[in-house]
């Protein structure tokens, strides 16, 4: 698949927003840039297919995420400094840069984005292909995203609740004020 | 160099927001920037895994009759649940980031660094 003027527009948006959390100073305003590029990488979800994580994506990343951050910020300081932008680091960057390097390096090999058959194994892999035969017949539900979610990997669903719990717990007693001897 | 952006283009930008996010994990003296780095870079793994289950003409993996071919849902599931970890994640390393705050003061790394060593 060829990129698309649309797809090529979210791809510098949400590009632009993931640079502008970076070099921004203020963290308010490094904040609000997070939520547009959530809000925009949510859109790529849907463009991809993905319905179930761009609504997840919109409502838990851009959502409850920004909430969080402003309580956050709300219960400690926004510093007040000069100047719109941090000063980048030269060292940073190279390190970063030469991780980037190797990373794109790995890229030629990738499967293209939308080949299927023995170019991109993982759809049309055997368990993909398990799963959609036999999501309906087995759950009677007809999203297979769900039907894996909340049957097939119910158990990884049930520690993903474990984690989701013992995060609760752990926040809730970090916040407990106690004074330290 | 060209073709291969035209057809890779996702893993690009997927390369990119990894460099972004390590960036400000690394950089970034304020720790609220940090955690917002570490966000970016795990969405950019996101983007990696959801663009792998995509396929040319394929449908959202909602089962009905002459539907196919659907995108695989495997991936999905997988982001999905590190979607819901990762707010975990985050809300524990905020309710860490208010502590050290009422404990020290500030935020600032280097200062915190300071404090420490006093």
């Amino acid at each position: 698949m060829t990129l698309s003027l649309i797809e090529g527009l979210l791809l510098v948006f949400v590009l632009g927003c993931a640079i502008g959390a970076a070099v921004l100073r203020d963290v308010l305003a490094s904040l609000m840039a997070f939520a547009a590029y959530s809000l925009g990488i949510s859109i790529i979800w849907v463009m991809l297919e993905a319905p179930d994580v761009g609504l997840t994506e919109a409502a838990v990343g851009a959502g409850i995420m920004t909430i969080l951050f402003i309580l956050a910020l709300a219960n400690t300081v926004r510093p007040q400094e000069n100047g719109l932008f941090e000063s980048l680091s030269v060292r940073t960057v190279v390190l970063v840069g030469a991780f980037v390097v190797v990373m794109v390096a790995t890229v030629p090999s990738l499967p293209a984005i939308g080949a299927d058959g023995a170019a991109n194994p993982v759809v049309s892999g055997e368990v993909t292909q398990h799963y959609i035969d036999n999501a309906y017949a087995d759950t009677e539900v007809k999203n297979a995203v769900t039907a894996v979610l909340a049957a097939y990997r119910g158990f990884d669903t049930l520690g993903e609740a474990v984690v989701v719990f013992s995060a609760g717990v752990a926040a809730l007693t970090v916040l407990r004020q106690e004074v330290f001897a | 160099m060209f073709e291969l952006l035209n057809s890779h283009y996702n893993y690009f930008a997927v390369m990119l927001l990894l460099g972004i996010g390590l960036y400000m994990l690394i950089e970034s003296r304020n720790l609220v920037k940090k955690v917002i780095g570490m966000n970016i870079f795990q969405t950019g793994i996101f983007l990696f895994f959801i663009t792998l289950a995509f396929r040319t003409g394929g449908n959202p993996p909602i089962i009905k009759e002459g539907g196919g071919p659907y995108v695989s849902p495997l991936p999905h599931v997988l982001i999905l649940t590190a979607i819901v970890v990762g707010v975990s994640l985050t809300a524990v390393a905020l309710a860490l980031i208010i502590r050290i705050y009422t404990e020290y003061g500030t935020l600032d790394e280097d200062k915190l660094k300071q404090l420490y060593y006093d």
